[in-house]
Protein backbone atom coordinates (compact mmCIF):
# COMPACT_ATOMS: atom_id res chain seq x y z
CA UNK A 1 0.00 0.00 0.00
CA UNK A 2 2.76 2.61 1.37
CA UNK A 3 5.15 1.32 -1.97
CA UNK A 4 2.24 1.72 -4.42
CA UNK A 5 1.03 5.32 -3.07
CA UNK A 6 4.65 6.32 -3.55
CA UNK A 7 4.56 5.64 -7.17
CA UNK A 8 1.24 7.38 -7.65
CA UNK A 9 3.16 10.24 -5.98
CA UNK A 10 5.98 10.14 -7.89
CA UNK A 11 4.16 9.51 -11.00
CA UNK A 12 1.85 12.94 -10.19
CA UNK A 13 5.07 14.92 -9.69
CA UNK A 14 6.39 13.21 -12.77
CA UNK A 15 3.66 14.36 -14.73
CA UNK A 16 3.54 18.05 -13.56
CA UNK A 17 7.70 18.16 -14.46
CA UNK A 18 6.99 16.92 -18.02
CA UNK A 19 4.00 19.21 -17.86
CA UNK A 20 5.39 22.25 -16.90
CA UNK A 21 8.86 21.79 -18.78
CA UNK A 22 6.56 21.24 -22.24
CA UNK A 23 4.96 24.59 -21.47
CA UNK A 24 8.75 26.20 -21.08
CA UNK A 25 9.82 24.38 -24.31
CA UNK A 26 6.27 26.30 -25.88
CA UNK A 27 7.08 29.51 -24.39
CA UNK A 28 10.88 29.38 -25.51
CA UNK A 29 9.48 28.23 -29.05
CA UNK A 30 6.96 31.30 -29.56
CA UNK A 31 9.44 33.33 -28.16
CA UNK A 32 11.64 32.35 -30.73
CA UNK A 33 8.92 33.00 -33.38
CA UNK A 34 8.42 36.51 -32.28
CA UNK A 35 11.75 37.82 -32.18
CA UNK A 36 12.13 36.42 -35.93
CA UNK A 37 8.78 37.99 -36.82
CA UNK A 38 10.13 41.25 -35.22
CA UNK A 39 13.35 41.11 -36.64
CA UNK A 40 11.44 40.61 -40.05
CA UNK A 41 8.94 43.27 -39.47
CA UNK A 42 11.97 45.91 -38.46
CA UNK A 43 13.72 45.03 -41.46
CA UNK A 44 10.93 45.39 -43.76
CA UNK A 45 10.11 49.32 -42.26
CA UNK A 46 14.08 49.93 -42.37
CA UNK A 47 13.71 48.95 -45.94
CA UNK A 48 10.79 51.29 -46.60
CA UNK A 49 12.15 53.66 -44.93
CA UNK A 50 15.63 53.81 -46.97
CA UNK A 51 13.88 53.75 -50.12
CA UNK A 52 11.40 56.31 -49.14
CA UNK A 53 14.38 58.13 -48.27
CA UNK A 54 16.32 57.39 -51.14
CA UNK A 55 12.93 58.72 -53.30
CA UNK A 56 13.21 61.85 -51.07
CA UNK A 57 16.71 62.78 -51.78
CA UNK A 58 16.30 61.84 -55.46
CA UNK A 59 13.18 64.99 -55.01
CA UNK A 60 15.55 67.44 -53.45
CA UNK A 61 18.33 67.17 -55.84
CA UNK A 62 16.22 67.45 -58.27
CA UNK A 63 14.22 70.87 -56.53
CA UNK A 64 17.97 71.94 -56.23
CA UNK A 65 19.25 71.69 -59.56
CA UNK A 66 16.06 72.60 -61.32
CA UNK A 67 15.95 75.94 -59.43
CA UNK A 68 19.23 76.74 -59.63
CA UNK A 69 19.23 75.18 -63.64
CA UNK A 70 16.13 78.00 -64.03
CA UNK A 71 17.63 81.44 -62.30
CA UNK A 72 20.73 79.93 -64.37
CA UNK A 73 18.76 79.88 -67.54
CA UNK A 74 17.03 83.37 -66.91
CA UNK A 75 20.35 84.98 -65.76
CA UNK A 76 21.58 84.09 -69.18
CA UNK A 77 18.14 85.10 -70.83
CA UNK A 78 18.81 88.69 -69.29
CA UNK A 79 22.08 89.00 -70.55
CA UNK A 80 21.01 88.19 -73.96
CA UNK A 81 18.42 90.73 -73.86
CA UNK A 82 20.79 93.32 -72.32
CA UNK A 83 22.98 92.63 -75.36
CA UNK A 84 20.29 93.27 -77.96
CA UNK A 85 18.73 96.38 -76.21
CA UNK A 86 22.65 97.67 -76.20
CA UNK A 87 22.53 96.80 -80.12
CA UNK A 88 19.41 98.14 -80.70
CA UNK A 89 19.82 101.33 -78.85
CA UNK A 90 22.99 101.80 -81.09
CA UNK A 91 21.11 100.66 -84.23
CA UNK A 92 18.67 103.99 -83.16
CA UNK A 93 21.04 106.29 -82.84
CA UNK A 94 22.96 105.42 -85.93
CA UNK A 95 19.29 105.65 -87.83
CA UNK A 96 18.38 109.03 -86.04
CA UNK A 97 21.31 110.75 -87.06
CA UNK A 98 21.15 109.02 -90.77
CA UNK A 99 20.76 112.82 -92.39
CA UNK A 100 24.89 112.98 -91.86
CA UNK A 101 25.29 109.92 -93.86
CA UNK A 102 25.26 109.84 -97.60
CA UNK A 103 22.75 107.42 -97.76
CA UNK A 104 20.52 109.89 -96.77
CA UNK A 105 18.72 111.48 -99.24
CA UNK A 106 18.42 107.97 -100.75
CA UNK A 107 16.53 106.49 -97.93
CA UNK A 108 14.15 109.32 -98.01
CA UNK A 109 13.46 109.23 -101.56
CA UNK A 110 12.97 105.38 -101.16
CA UNK A 111 10.95 105.65 -97.86
CA UNK A 112 8.42 108.43 -99.58
CA UNK A 113 7.90 106.24 -102.76
CA UNK A 114 7.07 103.20 -100.25
CA UNK A 115 4.63 105.53 -98.03
CA UNK A 116 3.17 107.18 -100.79
CA UNK A 117 2.43 103.52 -103.05
CA UNK A 118 0.84 102.26 -99.82
CA UNK A 119 -1.62 105.51 -99.26
CA UNK A 120 -2.61 104.22 -103.28
CA UNK A 121 -3.49 108.08 -104.17
CA UNK A 122 -2.98 110.85 -106.62
CA UNK A 123 -2.52 113.32 -103.90
CA UNK A 124 -0.69 111.71 -100.92
CA UNK A 125 0.34 113.88 -97.50
CA UNK A 126 4.04 113.53 -96.90
CA UNK A 127 4.82 114.40 -93.42
CA UNK A 128 9.05 114.29 -93.24
CA UNK A 129 11.22 114.65 -90.28
CA UNK A 130 14.09 113.63 -89.52
CA UNK A 131 17.10 115.00 -87.02
CA UNK A 132 18.94 117.68 -88.24
CA UNK A 133 17.72 117.70 -91.55
CA UNK A 134 18.41 120.35 -94.23
CA UNK A 135 15.99 121.57 -96.65
CA UNK A 136 18.86 120.96 -99.20
CA UNK A 137 18.52 117.42 -98.06
CA UNK A 138 14.94 117.23 -99.61
CA UNK A 139 15.36 118.81 -103.24
CA UNK A 140 15.50 115.21 -104.53
CA UNK A 141 12.60 114.10 -102.48
CA UNK A 142 10.41 116.45 -103.11
CA UNK A 143 11.06 114.72 -106.92
CA UNK A 144 9.54 111.34 -106.14
CA UNK A 145 6.21 112.47 -105.31
CA UNK A 146 3.32 112.32 -107.61
CA UNK A 147 1.84 115.85 -109.31
CA UNK A 148 -0.70 116.28 -106.96
CA UNK A 149 1.57 115.72 -103.88
CA UNK A 150 2.22 117.55 -101.03
CA UNK A 151 5.34 117.16 -98.79
CA UNK A 152 5.51 118.61 -95.36
CA UNK A 153 8.50 119.01 -93.23
CA UNK A 154 8.48 118.39 -89.90
CA UNK A 155 11.40 120.39 -87.73
CA UNK A 156 11.48 117.89 -85.42
CA UNK A 157 12.19 113.59 -86.35
CA UNK A 158 9.05 112.43 -86.62
CA UNK A 159 8.40 109.74 -83.71
CA UNK A 160 11.52 110.68 -82.16
CA UNK A 161 14.14 108.73 -84.65
CA UNK A 162 13.00 110.23 -87.65
CA UNK A 163 11.16 109.15 -90.77
CA UNK A 164 7.98 109.63 -93.16
CA UNK A 165 4.16 109.26 -92.77
CA UNK A 166 2.29 109.33 -95.85
CA UNK A 167 -2.02 110.35 -95.80
CA UNK A 168 -4.64 110.20 -98.12
CA UNK A 169 -5.73 114.07 -98.73
CA UNK A 170 -8.43 113.18 -95.83
CA UNK A 171 -6.16 111.71 -93.47
CA UNK A 172 -8.35 108.33 -93.63
CA UNK A 173 -5.40 106.22 -94.97
CA UNK A 174 -2.52 106.78 -93.26
CA UNK A 175 1.12 104.48 -93.91
CA UNK A 176 3.63 105.18 -90.92
CA UNK A 177 7.52 104.60 -92.82
CA UNK A 178 8.98 105.98 -89.78
CA UNK A 179 12.41 104.30 -88.29
CA UNK A 180 10.32 103.25 -85.11
CA UNK A 181 7.20 101.97 -87.23
CA UNK A 182 10.92 100.04 -89.13
CA UNK A 183 11.86 98.72 -86.59
CA UNK A 184 8.18 97.48 -84.49
CA UNK A 185 7.07 95.76 -88.05
CA UNK A 186 10.91 94.03 -88.39
CA UNK A 187 11.33 93.32 -85.19
CA UNK A 188 11.28 89.48 -85.58
CA UNK A 189 13.69 89.70 -88.73
CA UNK A 190 15.55 92.12 -86.40
CA UNK A 191 16.06 90.00 -83.42
CA UNK A 192 17.32 87.02 -85.24
CA UNK A 193 19.60 88.83 -87.35
CA UNK A 194 21.30 90.70 -84.17
CA UNK A 195 21.13 86.93 -82.42
CA UNK A 196 22.44 85.17 -85.23
CA UNK A 197 25.54 87.68 -85.45
CA UNK A 198 26.26 87.79 -82.15
CA UNK A 199 25.38 84.57 -80.82
CA UNK A 200 25.88 82.53 -83.50
CA UNK A 201 22.33 81.40 -83.15
CA UNK B 1 -0.73 4.03 6.82
CA UNK B 2 -4.73 4.83 7.19
CA UNK B 3 -6.58 5.14 4.16
CA UNK B 4 -7.56 8.93 4.67
CA UNK B 5 -3.98 9.10 5.27
CA UNK B 6 -3.06 7.97 2.11
CA UNK B 7 -5.55 10.39 0.49
CA UNK B 8 -4.08 13.24 2.06
CA UNK B 9 -1.19 12.56 0.81
CA UNK B 10 -2.35 12.22 -2.66
CA UNK B 11 -3.52 15.67 -2.12
CA UNK B 12 -0.63 17.32 -1.02
CA UNK B 13 0.98 15.81 -4.40
CA UNK B 14 -1.84 16.92 -6.38
CA UNK B 15 -1.39 20.71 -4.85
CA UNK B 16 2.52 20.43 -5.16
CA UNK B 17 1.85 18.92 -8.78
CA UNK B 18 -0.20 22.07 -9.29
CA UNK B 19 2.07 24.58 -7.96
CA UNK B 20 4.76 23.10 -10.44
CA UNK B 21 2.26 23.34 -13.24
CA UNK B 22 1.40 27.10 -12.41
CA UNK B 23 5.21 28.22 -11.66
CA UNK B 24 5.85 26.84 -15.19
CA UNK B 25 2.77 28.24 -16.50
CA UNK B 26 3.64 31.99 -15.13
CA UNK B 27 7.41 31.42 -16.21
CA UNK B 28 6.34 30.54 -19.95
CA UNK B 29 4.06 34.29 -19.92
CA UNK B 30 7.10 35.87 -18.32
CA UNK B 31 9.04 34.47 -21.38
CA UNK B 32 6.68 35.81 -23.58
CA UNK B 33 6.41 38.62 -22.18
CA UNK B 34 10.38 39.65 -21.99
CA UNK B 35 10.08 38.32 -25.37
CA UNK B 36 7.58 40.57 -26.63
CA UNK B 37 9.53 43.69 -25.07
CA UNK B 38 12.97 42.85 -26.53
CA UNK B 39 11.38 42.51 -30.22
CA UNK B 40 9.91 46.35 -29.68
CA UNK B 41 13.37 47.16 -28.55
CA UNK B 42 14.65 45.11 -31.89
CA UNK B 43 12.28 46.89 -33.80
CA UNK B 44 12.74 50.43 -33.03
CA UNK B 45 16.25 49.81 -32.38
CA UNK B 46 16.33 48.96 -36.45
CA UNK B 47 14.11 51.99 -37.13
CA UNK B 48 16.33 54.26 -35.56
CA UNK B 49 18.72 52.53 -37.33
CA UNK B 50 16.88 53.39 -40.49
CA UNK B 51 15.88 56.76 -39.88
CA UNK B 52 19.67 57.97 -39.01
CA UNK B 53 20.63 56.14 -42.67
CA UNK B 54 17.64 58.12 -43.83
CA UNK B 55 18.99 61.21 -42.72
CA UNK B 56 22.71 60.72 -43.76
CA UNK B 57 20.65 60.24 -47.07
CA UNK B 58 19.07 63.48 -47.15
CA UNK B 59 22.16 65.35 -46.17
CA UNK B 60 24.56 64.13 -48.88
CA UNK B 61 21.74 64.41 -51.80
CA UNK B 62 21.28 67.62 -50.69
CA UNK B 63 25.10 68.39 -50.57
CA UNK B 64 25.30 66.32 -53.83
CA UNK B 65 22.85 69.02 -55.76
CA UNK B 66 24.76 71.92 -54.19
CA UNK B 67 27.39 71.18 -55.61
CA UNK B 68 26.41 70.47 -59.09
CA UNK B 69 24.08 73.26 -58.41
CA UNK B 70 27.71 75.27 -57.80
CA UNK B 71 29.12 73.59 -61.41
CA UNK B 72 25.64 75.07 -62.91
CA UNK B 73 27.17 78.72 -61.61
CA UNK B 74 30.40 78.36 -63.12
CA UNK B 75 29.04 76.75 -66.40
CA UNK B 76 26.65 80.05 -66.56
CA UNK B 77 29.66 81.98 -65.75
CA UNK B 78 31.47 81.10 -68.54
CA UNK B 79 28.34 81.30 -70.98
CA UNK B 80 27.66 85.00 -69.91
CA UNK B 81 31.58 85.77 -70.25
CA UNK B 82 31.45 84.09 -73.58
CA UNK B 83 28.29 86.62 -74.58
CA UNK B 84 30.13 89.50 -73.24
CA UNK B 85 33.31 88.86 -75.55
CA UNK B 86 30.75 87.80 -78.44
CA UNK B 87 29.43 91.56 -78.02
CA UNK B 88 32.35 93.14 -78.07
CA UNK B 89 33.54 91.21 -80.86
CA UNK B 90 30.93 91.49 -82.78
CA UNK B 91 28.70 94.38 -81.45
CA UNK B 92 29.56 96.61 -84.74
CA UNK B 93 28.79 93.84 -87.32
CA UNK B 94 25.71 93.61 -86.18
CA UNK B 95 24.37 97.33 -85.92
CA UNK B 96 25.33 97.73 -89.45
CA UNK B 97 23.38 94.77 -90.47
CA UNK B 98 20.64 95.97 -88.58
CA UNK B 99 21.38 98.87 -89.59
CA UNK B 100 21.06 97.71 -93.79
CA UNK B 101 17.58 95.80 -92.56
CA UNK B 102 15.84 99.03 -91.35
CA UNK B 103 16.64 101.08 -94.38
CA UNK B 104 16.56 98.29 -97.42
CA UNK B 105 13.82 96.23 -96.28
Amino acid sequence: MSESLEKLQNRILSDAKHQSEETIKEAQAKSQQILEEARQRAQRESEDIIAKANVEAESIRRSILSSKVRVNRLRILDEKNRIVEDIIHSVEDQLSSISKSEQFEETAQRFVTEAVKAVDTDQPVVRIGFRDMSKRNLDEVSKVLPKGGKLVIDEKPIDNLGGVVATDPEGKVVFNNTFKSRLERLDNQLLTLISSTVFGE
Amino acid sequence: MSGIDAVKKIVETEAQARRIVDEASSKAQQIISQTREQAERIRQEAIGRAQQQREEILREAKSKAEAEALQSDKETEQILKTYRKLSEERKSAAVSKAVELILNA
